[in-house]
């Protein structure tokens, strides 16, 4: 069992088995995890923001941070316009974040390692954006698909071409995460193979590099989150103000 | 005075506010461009394929709209990655 690197990534039921409609509801590992991470998020930012100080304590000092980190986000890549999407971007972000950090915890599973969970967000935000872009612009809004400044001639494989670019933004965004969460989690679990394997002699060499994976995937953990929240807000941006 | 304070004060937090942005997040985007670059062409690439497939089924023209969806599908996604750069870019100005 502890040889095998994609154990870690099994899906198992905890309790009983519900099903709806024939569709698989039952509570797993997975569902465990989601709602650890958003009871963490919840408590969190409940004792941050309990009672306000103006010298604020340490909860209060995290729970500001990650306020004025993401509405510093918003502001400087998607302006003014994207503020009333703050509170939709904030979630996403601090779930992404808590889910990728509860998953560095030992014994733990990453929810966002699994490609069905980072895709669905990738499609929700993908759609609403879409909407987004529709309903501010109406049918004016297909012109992103279509660059100013293009000969006729080449005007339709242009266009093809951009609407491949629009259509692979939710791949893009999904599978970054996902492949940068898994591929860390395995190799994490290969070097501690190592570590037993070659005992107390030659273990030291594989449990240093642990160590600093350990490291690094704390701060891919983070980035990832990251990187995740600002595109969010690119594609905001890119339906708001239209102008290419 | 009152009023003189606000206005020290505002001074004093926009320069804290700088000194601390400046490097904090250079480093941080520098990573997180590196990973997004790579991700960028592998994806417009397959869905490029994904649709050339699909179309491929429908209209009955075995191989030949997979390859040619293939390379626009290459085309977006080095569109993409220009984009990226360019973003990048204007970032650093």
């Amino acid at each position: 069992m502890a040889n095998n690197p994609m154990q870690q990534f099994t899906v198992h039921k905890i309790g009983p088995e519900i099903k709806i409609a024939g569709i698989d509801l039952s509570f797993t590992n997975s569902s465990l995890f989601m709602l650890i991470s958003a009871t963490t998020i919840l408590l969190l930012l409940f004792l941050g923001s309990k009672d306000k100080k103006i010298i604020p304590n340490k909860i209060q000092l995290i729970a500001e941070l990650f306020y004025t980190f993401v509405a510093k986000m918003i502001s400087d890549t998607a302006g003014s316009k994207a503020k009333p999407y703050f509170p939709f971007i904030f979630s996403l972000f601090m779930f992404v974040l808590f889910c990728n950090m509860v998953g560095m915890l030992p014994y733990s599973f990453t929810v966002t390692s699994h490609i069905i969970v980072t895709l669905i967000m990738a499609l929700f935000i993908f759609i609403a954006v879409t909407i987004i872009g529709f309903i501010k612009h109406g049918f004016k809004y297909l012109s992103i698909f279509v660059p100013s400044g293009v000969p006729s001639v080449l005007l339709p494989l242009i266009t093809i071409i951009e609407i491949i670019s629009y259509l692979s933004r939710p791949v893009s965004l999904s599978v970054r995460l996902f492949a940068n969460m898994m591929a860390g989690h395995t190799m994490l679990k290969v070097f501690g193979g190592f570590v037993v394997s070659l005992g107390i002699l030659g273990g030291w060499l594989p449990l240093s590099f642990s160590v600093a994976l350990t490291g690094l995937e704390i701060l891919v953990a983070f980035l990832q989150a990251y990187v995740f929240a600002i595109l969010t807000c690119i594609y905001l941006n890119d339906a708001l103000n239209l102008h290419h | 005075m009152p009023e003189d304070f606000k206005t020290r004060l505002k001074i004093a937090k926009s320069k804290i506010k700088n000194q601390f942005e400046d490097d904090k997040e250079k480093r941080g985007s520098f990573m997180g461009n590196a990973f997004k670059l790579g991700t960028e062409l592998v994806a417009a690439v397959l869905v490029g394929t994904i649709i050339g497939f699909i179309l491929d089924t429908w209209f009955d023209t075995k191989p030949w709209l997979i390859i040619i969806f293939f390379f626009l599908g290459a085309a977006a996604g080095m569109l993409n990655v220009i984009r990226a750069a360019n973003r990048m870019q204007k970032k650093e100005d």
